[in-house]
């Protein structure tokens, strides 16, 4: 009973600390309060993120501002189509006496202290890249000189360039499946936040913007063991477990509830995915979106607030809706969520 | 129309008379150019004091005035004009005599009584004309001497079936239209009472009990009704967009938020408990205010 009042109360103080996270991280990038929750949720789920988005929406302002908030160090690696998986791993150089050198990485220099990883534009990479990638994410570990690395901190946040098409490499499913969270990031609608963005020259200076946000806001070497309470404290209650189970039903047999959309045959829309990895997944964010709201039981509305980013990417289509992007799913979710009832 | 457009012309040509103070004028459309039959309009205007009257006795009477002159027509209007009145008197004769070539005809004079005196409308001459023949030129086929008939019209039918089709469905339309605005039959049938239904199973479930078994069944009757008012499943975050929707029920808004909180306490919260502080009665009288929001729709 101690325990549970001890962990009650940490998770409050904790709760503080994270709607601080937000509130510092507001301060250089604004208009993105739903981004800068999800990253959050994402955070204290201690899942790996994939940011989408049109070019110079602050997807890299977004995440240097969270990696200064988490304290901690911050490694930056840019997709290019040439990349090897040994130019994340080795950096190599030539010695003052001429010779070829071979060093560990900033990555792996950093193993220890690093929470913040971001792979920008990651679909430039190439499949190797992203098997190292994806063993980093799934494992925190990778093998560089002949020994295993550890990062017991690290989340990766990668970021997709979906303007160009050419000289790209598009996730397969199984990699997209490893991100926890697919957010996808527009320019601040607020007209006010808009005008700041253009006319604010503070928001021209990412360096100086980023002076703005607190270093160290929460302890990134603590975020585990939140993760870990949340998870053990926020109840799911049988109803609660019933409506997932009727969604997740809605999502891989449409039909089956009596879900249509138009000028889509439901019973063919729906491939593969909605996997049990996923539906843990989707419990998992919202959980902690459910801490977030300063509950410990979750709501159909905690599920519903993170069910798109966590599991849209996560359905697969009918390759001849693939065209459409994530029209379908997203209409698809919508229904699952109009024909299932609560409670 | 037509005596209107003579006494325009009469202008061109009147003949005044005077004795004493009484002023007589004599309009016309033409002095010449009358054929035999035709009519001779005459119009006499007697401008006469405010206090005398013409004596209705004094104006001739329509008969023939002669072997080939006839008054067809008498008529006296009066308007007063400052003073004096004006007496205008309109005549009509036909003019039956059959001119060999052109030539004057003589209108006789008439007197008119006013009061005590008398007042001479003089006579006055008209022209008269012969008809003659104009010799039309030869032509073979007497038929032709005539006058074609005016070319038969033939009407196509298609346009206007096809108008009174068109307004005939467009008719239909406005009328099914306004029935159904008014409700007239067959659209009398009212739009369906969710609440208000919900509210009376609720009161049968009262009677009949009220363990928390009945509380639980209860709350999801109204998840179910208002699921069914919004056309999806609505969750308490959704709550303000389902209220924007339909304002009928904004002002019951508190009422909303008490019951989406017990339901996630009683629901999600602690599993299987009914809320302590939220009755079938409260339930009940919430019910039977959302059937009343939606009567006043």
């Amino acid at each position: 009973m101690n325990n549970v009042s001890q962990a009650e109360q940490e998770l409050a103080e904790w709760r503080e600390r994270a709607i601080a996270f937000e509130q510092e991280i507001q301060k250089a990038v604004i208009g993105q309060a739903r981004v800068i929750r999800l990253a959050t949720i994402c955070i204290f789920a201690r899942g790996h993120v994939m940011i989408e988005g049109d070019v110079g929406v602050g997807k890299t302002t977004l995440l240097r501002a969270v990696s200064r908030a988490l304290g901690g160090d911050f490694a930056r690696v840019e997709g290019t189509v040439d990349m090897m998986p040994s130019d994340i791993l080795y950096h190599t150089y030539l010695g003052d006496d001429g010779r070829p050198r071979v060093e560990a990485s900033e990555l792996l220099r950093l193993a220890k202290t690093l929470p913040v990883f971001f792979f920008n534009e990651i679909n430039r990479a190439r499949p190797q890249v992203h098997s190292l990638l994806l063993r980093l994410m799934a494992e925190r570990s990778v093998t560089a000189f002949n020994q295993l690395v550890r990062f017991p901190y690290l989340q990766v946040f990668a970021d997709r360039n979906m303007v160009e098409r050419e000289e790209t490499f598009e996730l397969p499913a199984a990699a997209r499946d490893r991100f926890f969270m697919e957010i996808s990031m527009q320019a601040p609608t607020d007209p006010e936040a808009r005008r700041k963005l253009v006319f604010d020259s503070a928001f021209q200076d990412v360096d100086a913007l980023l002076e703005r946000v607190k270093p160290g806001t929460v302890d990134y070497r603590r975020i585990g063991h939140v993760a870990r309470t949340i998870q053990e404290t926020v109840k799911a209650s049988a109803t609660l477990q019933n409506y997932v189970l009727g969604l997740w039903r809605g999502l891989t047999e449409p039909a089956s509830v009596g879900i249509s959309l138009p000028d889509v045959d439901v019973t063919t829309l729906v491939k593969g995915g909605a996997s049990p990895r996923g539906l843990a997944t989707l419990a998992r964010a919202a959980r902690v979106r459910a801490w977030l709201e300063g509950r410990d039981y979750l709501t159909p509305d905690d599920i519903k607030d993170v069910f798109f980013e966590v599991m849209a990417h996560r359905i697969f289509v009918d390759p001849i809706h693939a065209l459409r992007g994530d029209e379908p799913v997203k209409q698809l979710c919508h229904a699952v969520f109009d024909a299932t009832p609560v409670p | 129309m037509r005596v209107a457009f003579s006494i325009i012309l009469a202008f061109l040509w009147a003949l005044p008379a005077a004795a004493d103070d009484l002023r007589v004028t004599i309009h016309s459309a033409r002095p010449f150019g009358y054929f035999v039959g035709d009519l001779i309009r005459a119009h006499v205007e007697i401008l006469a004091p405010g206090d005398v009257t013409l004596s209705a006795s004094s104006l001739p009477h329509p008969g023939p005035l002669g072997v080939s002159l006839d008054l067809r027509d008498v008529s006296v209007r009066v308007k007063a004009e400052g003073a004096h009145k004006r007496w205008d008197v309109d005549l009509v004769y036909q003019n039956f005599y059959v001119a060999l070539d052109v030539r004057n005809i003589e209108i006789p004079s008439f007197e008119l009584r006013f009061g005590d005196g008398t007042v001479t409308v003089p006579a006055w001459k008209v022209g008269v004309s012969p008809l003659r023949e104009i010799a039309p030129a030869k032509q073979e086929r007497p038929e032709d001497y005539l006058r074609p008939d005016t070319p038969m019209v033939f009407a196509d039918e298609a346009p206007p079936k096809f108008l009174t089709l068109l307004f005939a469905i467009l008719s239909s339309l406005v009328l099914a239209a306004v029935a159904r605005d008014r409700a007239w039959p067959p659209f009398h049938q009212r739009r369906a009472r969710i609440f208000s239904a919900l509210a009376h199973r609720l009161a049968a479930q009262t009677r009949g009990g009220a363990d928390a078994s009945v509380l639980s069944l209860a709350f999801k009757s109204m998840h179910r009704a208002i699921d069914l008012a919004n056309g999806a499943s609505l969750l308490a975050d959704d709550l303000p967009g389902f209220l924007s929707r339909r304002p009928e029920f904004a002002s019951l808004k508190p009422s909303f938020d008490r019951f989406f909180s017990a339901s996630r306490s009683s629901f999600f919260a602690v599993e299987g408990a009914p809320p302590a502080d939220y009755s079938l009665a409260e339930l009940l009288d919430f019910a039977r205010a959302l059937a009343r929001r939606e009567r006043a729709r």
